[in-house]
């Protein structure tokens, strides 16, 4: 990382320009990826990212510079290009230099077992453990394969208005899946947790615990029949179930549409967009968690945001330039994949918060709908609020019972409108982990939910009816 | 980075052959927002990334910062990966291969910044003023790229590759009474002064304002025809079908299906990296294997799969030059470069007549989460429009489509002719399917 003294005298330099605006992101990043087949290492693979992304405004308008080469000439050469293409200061006078002050403060999430000092063969040992307790399921699984990412970033951010701080983010993941075999047909099943920790997750959520719940997906898909299309009731349940809020609704509250008024959400600040039984939170300071952070990627403390409180919206997330077209502050929000991204609003853990109906009780009184247990991935259009999604383990609900399980079903529809027919809202509020992918990069998020009900959804289904 | 020093300290240290990538990548790029730079990068990365082999087993890394002076720590950190693995497949560099180079057919000119400003203001302009429908140019850029690929190995190989790019993007959104839509276009431009500002803009507004006024259909089965665009996409996210690596560990879903019948026999890929109508061309792939062009559907018969060195040994076989890294610090894989369903006859239109009714699907969304690359089911939203007679009846949007890819692919009745190379490395024409699943109302 760079020298208080070198800082301000790059920024210096970078105000002698006509931007009113001036920040330095520098990261240091290792990562390690272990891979596993059928109890065996296939990789092992190591990674340093490094560099540093240099950004200047000129009132709305930004001009942003990224390289790893870091001596002073060729960081000098980049901040010249970056003074040139924001123009020249029109005020005569002498610059007023900047001068940096560390902001120190309690890191809000502690690491117990730093994955460095852990020799490769006890993680690979970990993986081993998931990859025999999926095995001993049940014989028809017949393949199985297990991947840990380890991650420790520093990050420095340091801007022309004085402030200089750091954060070390530290994160684990493991991800197991598992094939099962019946005849011709070959189903798969994964898990895949992390947390904002060191290796002493493994210790909270066992290897065992993930790899018997792939093995278990992949079991029930075995028996899965084609999934029916159409309008109906669907009960998402809780943890990756958040999905649904995530690309539905979370995107399009981000200040990155919200902002250019390019979002199905914006100017609609303390209306209605929600069932009254629909309150929301993007929560960045939760202890340890996969999306946490102690400060935002433009140096700002993460914070709790209320999105939605009893149905009316309360809140967007915002970063600081955004912020400045919306004429609001950064909520807090400014994250990015790396140095090589300009940051922009984005999630942290985002969920609905706990309601008060049984579970069993989002059931009731649906003759025909669909449950989905697990969710896959999805994607939204935050103009259109259009979205669409997969549901990786699903089942038919009859008369007001879980039934069959079905194969192959996604869920499209509106953002707006699902808010509104969500009818029912659980007490089992779970969260889990999840990349999300957006303009500044992929980036952890928490997704997350209690089990909801709602009224109508149209499902693509592959059954001849 | 001394690489000669690196690659003689590697045997020093016990290391049986070591491999250097390195690519250089510099960007720069310019966005357009109401009649303002929006905004301005500009990047230079370097990215190492090595690999080690000892006994046959293989360790990878990548570094942003690769100096002479932690070569002894970083050589150290490569020698215990390696020795962690057990993989009972076995890793080997490749020696230098002599191969007569194709040179790539696209110039890329350097404009200034005063004419990229000028194009994107006016390219603004002009989509705002095609139809008083479209209310919003979410943004116009301008990007320009370049890539300097090098690897050098231990056993002797050299080899340096580079590209350069130039693309012009813009997305807009048009309205009608409560109902907006999005739509956004890539064009690759090899220079700005012979760049068809008008042809660009009217394709664009074509696009966006025929999803407006979109209808679902009513659930059921219907002929469709997926327009070259999201065949392209579709096929896209079904390629690693053909990948060995999948083929070898079982999960693909063509294992066991070599020179079996499992498309339409109207149907043949073609994947060849060196094909210079494509965006970009390789002469080698990421391992410094010299590429070729192979069938690797022949009239819907599996001929080919594709391979890395590593997944070729394992099969037992020779690489067909498709180990290629997703960036520089990802490792190598088996991925297909320039793939394309080889062009039939007829125009879209054509196709159109010959469905008669059914729907036409030129949007495909959730490709990243919606199929299932193990048994190759799909469920995905979707729009276009309806036709009836041949004719464009109505716009369709909010529906899904669903099945099997290999079931559909089993099920083309007719190969368009309106193949067109963009900035991806597969492409394919618009095809005719007699049947699939569509959800709506």
């Amino acid at each position: 990382m760079l020298s208080q003294e070198k800082l301000q005298e790059y920024l210096s330099f970078l105000m002698q320009s006509a931007a009113d605006f001036a920040e330095i992101f520098e990261e240091f990043e290792e990562n390690e990826t272990i891979g596993t087949l059928d109890g065996r290492v296939e990789k092992a693979e190591r990674q340093i990212v490094s560099g540093i992304g240099i950004r200047l405004y000129r009132e709305l308008q930004s001009v942003y510079g990224y390289t790893n080469e870091t001596d002073e000439q060729s960081v000098y050469s980049l901040l010249s290009d970056l003074r040139d293409a924001v123009g020249e200061k029109k005020e005569s006078g002498d610059p007023v230099p900047v001068l940096l002050r560390r902001v120190e403060y309690e890191n809000r999430h502690p690491v117990r077992i730093d994955y460095r000092s852990v020799p490769l063969e006890d993680k690979a040992e970990l993986l081993f453990r998931a990859e025999g307790a999926a095995k001993s399921e049940d014989p028809r699984i017949t393949k199985t394969t297990g991947r840990m990412l380890n991650v420790r970033e520093e990050v420095q951010i340091s801007n022309s208005e004085g402030r200089l701080i750091s954060d070390v983010r530290v994160r684990t993941r493991m991800f197991v899946d598992a094939y099962a075999k019946e005849g011709e047909i070959m189903m798969s099943g994964g898990a895949r947790p992390g947390a904002g920790k060191g290796l002493e997750f493994y210790e909270e959520r066992t290897p065992e615990e993930i790899g018997k719940e792939a093995a278990r997906q992949a079991i029930v898909m075995l028996q899965a029949k084609d999934c029916p299309s159409g309008k109906m009731p669907v009960v998402i349940d809780n943890e990756f179930g958040g999905v649904i809020f995530h690309e539905a609704c979370g995107h399009a509250l981000e200040a990155t549409g919200v902002a250019r008024n390019q979002s199905i959400f914006a100017g609609k600040k303390g209306q209605r967009i929600a069932s009254p039984c629909v309150s929301a939170v993007d929560d960045g300071t939760i202890v340890n968690a996969w999306g946490s952070q102690n400060i935002d990627d433009e140096g700002n403390f993460q914070k709790k945001r209320v999105l939605i409180r009893d149905g009316i919206l309360e809140s967007y997330m915002i970063d600081r330039l955004n912020g400045r077209r919306m004429g609001e502050p950064s909520t807090g929000s400014g994250r990015r994949q790396s140095y090589k991204y300009e940051p922009t609003s984005r999630m942290s853990n985002t969920f609905i918060c706990a309601g008060t109906d049984s579970f069993e009780s989002l059931f009731e009184g649906i003759e025909r709908g669909l449950y989905a247990k697990k969710m896959g991935g999805g994607s939204v259009n935050p103009q259109t609020g259009e979205f669409n999604f997969a549901v990786q383990e699903g089942y038919l609900i009859e008369n007001g019972k879980i039934s069959c399980p079905v194969k192959g079903a996604a869920l499209i529809g509106n953002g707006a409108e699902i808010l509104m027919n969500i009818d029912k809202v659980s007490d089992n509020l779970a969260r889990g982990q999840g990349m999300c992918g957006s303009m500044s990069g992929s980036i952890p998020t928490d997704v997350g939910q209690p089990a909801i009900r709602v009224s109508s959804i149209t499902v693509g289904g592959t059954a001849n009816e | 980075m001394n690489k000669e020093l690196w690659i003689a300290r590697a045997k020093e240290l016990g290391i049986d052959e070591l491999e250097i990538y390195e690519m250089l990548q510099s960007e720069r790029s310019l966005s357009w927002y109401e009649g303002e730079m929006d905004s301005f990068t500009t990047s230079r990365v370097l990215g190492t990334s090595l690999r080690a082999l000892k006994s046959g087993k293989q360790a990878e890394m990548a570094l942003e910062q690769a100096d002479d002076a932690a070569m002894d720590e970083i050589l150290g950190s490569l020698l215990s990966q390696a020795e962690a693995v057990n993989s009972s497949d076995p890793a080997a560099l490749r020696a230098p291969e002599k191969t007569e180079e194709v040179q790539g057919k696209k110039h890329f000119s350097r404009p200034s910044v005063p004419e990229i400003k000028a194009v994107l203001q006016e390219l603004q302009e002009k989509i705002l003023a095609s139809d008083p429908r479209i209310f919003q140019v979410g943004s116009v850029s301008w990007q320009d790229s370049s890539e300097i690929r090098r690897i050098n190995n231990s056993l002797g190989l050299s080899v340096e590759e580079n590209s350069t790019a130039q693309v012009i993007m813009a997305e807009a959104a048009a309205k009608e009474g409560e109902e907006i839509k999005t739509e956004y276009k890539v064009e690759v431009v090899e220079s700005l002064a012979d760049f068809d500002r008008d042809q660009f803009v009217s394709e664009l507004s074509e696009e966006l304002l025929g999803k407006l006024g979109g209808r679902s259909l009513p659930t059921g089965r219907y002929k469709v025809i997926l327009e070259k665009k999201a065949m392209t996409s579709l096929f896209t996210v079904m390629t690693p079908m053909f990948s060995g690596e999948g083929i070898n560990k079982g999960i693909s879903p063509l294992r066991d299906k070599l020179g079996q019948q499992i498309f339409s026999e109207l149907v043949t890929v073609i994947d060849n990296p060196r094909n210079t109508d494509a965006f970009e061309i390789a002469n080698y792939d990421d391992e410094g294997c010299p590429t070729r062009s192979k069938e690797v559907v022949s009239k819907g018969v599996f001929t080919t799969a594709l391979h890395s060195t590593k997944s070729a040994m394992a099969a037992g076989t020779e690489s067909t030059g498709n180990g290629f890294k997703g960036s520089y610090s990802a490792p190598v894989t088996v991925r297909p470069k320039n793939c394309m369903i080889v062009p039939g006859e007829k125009s879209l239109q054509e196709l159109q007549e010959e469905m008669g009714e059914g729907l036409v699907i030129t949007d495909l969304a959730g490709l990243h989460a919606g199929i299932n690359p193990v048994t190759t089911d799909f469920s995905l939203q979707c729009s276009g429009y309806y036709v009836r007679d041949g004719k464009k009846d109505f716009g369709v949007s909010l529906v899904t489509v669903a099945g099997n890819f290999l079931d559909l692919m089993k099920e083309a009745v007719a190969v368009g002719s309106d193949l067109k190379w963009s900035y991806r490395p597969v492409a394919c024409p618009s095809v005719l399917f007699t049947g699939a699943a569509i959800s709506g109302e």
